[in-house]
């Protein structure tokens, strides 16, 4: 899941269309004149970043806004959270380790 | 629902205190025998273990799932990395990269810092972990873009926004 949101975060055009869309909701014609490129590219772009569920789309009349939806940026800050609940572990176990051994070296 | 990946610091602060002396957490850390004995967490066992403790020599520790981890038994955790400094028995630092094994797109890349100081018999420990990138190339892109992980006045009003 992450793997999919990541590699459409890791074109360029895309992240900038993240970054975009971050200060509020836009039509694909506002977003490709603030990224520069052309309605067709940010058309595809943003399919992308819809099927992996970054941005989300509703229909205003007859317009099209694309928003940031919080739900896959959320997955990867749980995921760094386990990055830290890993190393406490670790260190709990380096802890039971060193006593472990520490009382074998004591002993004659 | 605010996006906290966006609002969120990538330093990672660790302090303990052990009671063993200097020597033997800095062994522990650097000697392969024994830093496979207690580095990888519960129901995981250590695959393979590499450590060379000299500035440019290699970490690389293989985490691997075992059988009491259900669906994750056989998958392999990697970590590999670089010493950068080297300074026996109480400072050491080093460059890595850790990644699950077919999923390599969602690597996380980080600089690592380990500071012992020996007290009366304890030890101190102290890590610092860094975490410079998170999946392939994304940090680079972010930097291009003025995009930080952490500290982002415009992650607040991307928040604001989402609680609109």
């Amino acid at each position: 899941m992450e793997v999919a949101v990541f590699s459409a975060l890791g074109e360029p055009s895309r992240l900038q269309i993240v970054e975009l869309l971050g200060r509020g909701p836009l039509g694909v014609g506002e977003i490709a004149d603030g990224v520069g490129i052309r309605q067709p590219q940010a058309s595809k772009h943003l399919r992308v970043l819809a099927e992996c569920g970054i941005v989300g789309v509703e229909s205003r009349s007859r317009r099209r806004i694309y928003h940031l939806e919080p739900e896959p940026l959320d997955r990867i800050a749980r995921w760094v959270d386990s990055f830290d609940q890993l190393w406490q572990d670790r260190l709990d176990s380096l802890g039971n380790y060193l006593q472990t051994h520490q009382n074998q070296e004591d002993e004659p | 629902m605010i996006p906290q990946l966006l609002s969120k610091k990538k330093e990672l602060h660790f302090e303990r205190s052990y009671a063993a002396p200097v020597d033997a957490v800095w062994r522990a850390w650097t000697e392969a025998e024994r830093l496979r004995e207690w580095w990888g967490p519960d129901k995981t066992t250590v695959a393979e273990c590499e450590v060379d403790p000299t500035v440019g020599g290699r970490i690389y520790v293989v985490t691997m799932g075992s059988e009491a981890m259900g669906k994750y038994a056989g998958t392999r955790w990697p970590m590999e990395g670089t010493f950068t400094h080297v300074e026996e028995p109480r400072h050491l630092t080093y460059d890595a990269r850790s990644w699950t094994e077919g999923s390599e797109a969602a690597e996380i890349r980080h600089t690592n810092e380990l500071t012992l100081v020996e007290d009366g018999g304890n030890t101190a420990l102290t890590l610092h972990i860094d975490i410079a990138e998170i999946g392939s190339g994304v940090k680079a892109k972010l930097a291009v873009y003025g995009m930080k992980w952490g500290y982002k006045s415009q992650l607040d009003s991307l928040a604001q926004q989402l609680t609109n």
